[in-house]
């Protein structure tokens, strides 16, 4: 009895361990790397203190990517959850049969981000893609969705919000579960619209869980990158080289390693904010039944 | 009614035919030889299992799945056991500093994976892990968000249960094994289908710690048949649908456990 502690540890500690070695230190050094730079020639690195980031504030590649970032955030969040409100929604109507849409709604979940990009890559196809088709149908000029500076970034955005469709379904369909029935069954008692009953019960209840997966959807269009690499490339003329991209390539390719764990360290302020956002949700919303 | 019904199947059939369009678009290539590939037909004039037939022999696909599954599966049975075990001590010992130790798990939730993969590439070189299965595994052996799901699983166990145990002289680790863990069999179900689920998809860690061909895990892999195929689309599709393949069978199968992974963990997609 007197060694419960000992024992409590004993468990705590392959955890600790890992969590130390592999998420605590590299944080750190990731805020660390990013005042130091690298001698070209030898492998020592030395402190230069905010010299990476007056260079990045004078660094207009950076900014573009920082608003490209923005953007493609933005569209990614709006369409994600738009699309996963109307498929929760449709999926409250106890129908036979409703198990069999449930399946289909939530199974691009199943698809991993490589996949969802060749299917994307393909449905966008300039000569063979469905989407030009339907467009040359409705007598509209075919378009090169992923190969024109204004539509990469859109269309990348739309493969992205595509395959997380799925997931906020799943969390925005929990969401509406909570919301007890007896509210709906008063409003329809005082004989309100499905819209009143939408706009007056529905979405004032569900706002916190909306909200939470608004954020995620952010933090999902923040940190796209798999979708980037295997649609575009960046491209074209770098109109989807994003954040993590070009920290991706300032790393990799351009072998600057610490000034890409600058940029990356400013992305890690911009996602300790939303993270910080989404805890503040997940409070309001958490239980466990 | 029945009225009603009409137009709640209308609206459910037509949005599931939206999001199934770019998979079925592929699913369809996939089958198509190479002369009907630009046809707009879904269901193909000569359907042919060719496609299959080139990607497999010109890619060692079997051995990128097999990359993935031994990836994936390993990093879900190292966070269900590290993060059981971890929660288990959270939740129901009484440790000193018991409620820090949490704080320090919840902190670590802050961190996102994106932007820790530079110095966390720096480490596995030092250790010398580039290009082995190692660098794709111990790095996500334990994750905050595992830990913290099973603290508050474990909380909601009723006293009883262990108060009983503990009166048969039971310690913490028979607690854990005869009472708390068969409880808990729906949460770990769920916590590994999610981790097995992020696992699979990585995409930007395997691209920068893998070199050969022989190491690379199935997302690299349709990269590669991408960048190689990109003038036959319907190789590429028969490739992507092959990826696609292992991940939607265990979603058909354990659906259940897919959805209240996301619902409870949401807060790491």
């Amino acid at each position: 009895m007197g060694l419960e502690w000992l024992e409590g540890y004993g468990l705590f500690l392959p955890a600790a361990l890992f969590l130390l070695v592999f998420t605590l230190w590299p944080a750190f050094q990731a805020i660390l790397l990013s005042f130091q730079s690298e001698d070209p020639f030898g492998r020592g690195r030395f402190w230069v203190g905010l010299d990476n980031f007056t260079e990045l504030a004078h660094d207009p590649r950076f900014w573009t990517s920082v608003w490209l970032t923005f953007k493609f955030a933005i569209v990614v969040a709006l369409l994600e959850v738009a699309l996963g409100l109307l498929g929760a929604v449709l999926l409250q109507y106890p129908v036979p049969g409703i198990g069999l849409f449930r399946t289909i709604f939530f199974m691009t979940t199943a698809v991993s981000t490589a996949v969802a990009a060749v299917a994307w890559g393909w449905f966008l196809h300039p000569v063979g893609g469905l989407l030009n088709r339907l467009i040359e149908g409705l007598g509209l000029p075919p378009q090169g969705w992923l190969t024109t500076p204004e539509w990469a970034l859109y269309s990348v955005a739309a493969a992205t919000a595509w395959q997380a469709i799925g997931f906020s379904t799943i969390l925005l369909t929990a969401g509406l579960q909570d919301i007890p029935q007896e509210l709906y069954e008063a409003a329809r008692i005082d004989g309100a619209s499905s819209w009143v009953t939408f706009r007056h019960i529905t979405l004032p209840l569900l706002s916190p869980v909306l909200f939470f997966v608004i954020v995620l959807a952010l933090v999902r269009g923040f940190t796209a990158f798999g979708q980037i690499h295997l649609l575009t490339r960046g491209g074209p003329s770098e109109a989807t080289t994003v954040w993590i991209y070009r920290v991706y390539l300032d790393a990799f390719f351009n072998l600057r390693f610490t000034y890409a764990a600058a940029e990356g360290a400013l992305l890690f302020l911009i996602l300790l904010m939303l993270t910080a956002l989404q805890f503040y949700f997940l409070g309001r919303r958490v239980h466990y039944a | 009614m029945k009225r009603g019904f009409f137009f709640i199947y209308l609206a459910l059939g037509v949005y599931s035919f939206f999001i199934l369009l770019p998979l079925l678009a592929l699913f369809s290539a996939s089958f198509k030889p190479a002369q009907e590939i630009f046809d707009p037909n879904l269901v193909p004039r000569s359907p042919t299992l060719e496609n299959y037939r080139i990607a497999l022999e010109k890619f060692p696909l079997g051995r990128f799945l097999l990359n993935s599954l031994l990836v994936a599966g390993l990093v879900a049975l190292g966070q269900v056991a590290t993060s059981a075990l971890a929660g288990y001590a959270l939740a129901r010992v009484r440790l000193p500093g018991r409620e820090l130790l949490f704080g320090a798990v919840v902190a670590l939730l802050l961190v996102p994976g994106e932007v820790t993969f530079l110095p966390l590439y720096d480490l596995v070189t030092h250790l010398g892990w580039l290009d082995t299965y190692w660098a794709l595994v111990v790095p996500f052996l334990a994750t905050p968000i595992g830990i913290f799901l099973m603290r508050q699983f474990f909380k909601t166990l009723p006293q009883d249960l262990f108060d009983a145990a503990r009166i048969d002289g039971a310690g913490h680790l028979r607690m854990l094994w005869h009472v708390a863990l068969p409880l808990a069999r729906p949460a770990l179900g769920a916590l590994g289908a999610l981790s097995f689920l992020s696992a699979w998809n990585m995409y930007l860690w395997p691209l920068v710690v893998t070199r050969s061909t022989e190491m690379q895990t199935v997302q690299i892999g349709v990269n590669m048949i991408l960048n190689e195929e990109a003038a036959r689309w319907n190789v590429v599709a028969a490739g992507a649908i092959l990826a696609l393949l292992p991940t939607l069978v265990a979603f058909l199968v354990a659906q259940r456990q897919f959805v209240r992974g996301i619902t409870l963990g949401g807060l790491k997609g």
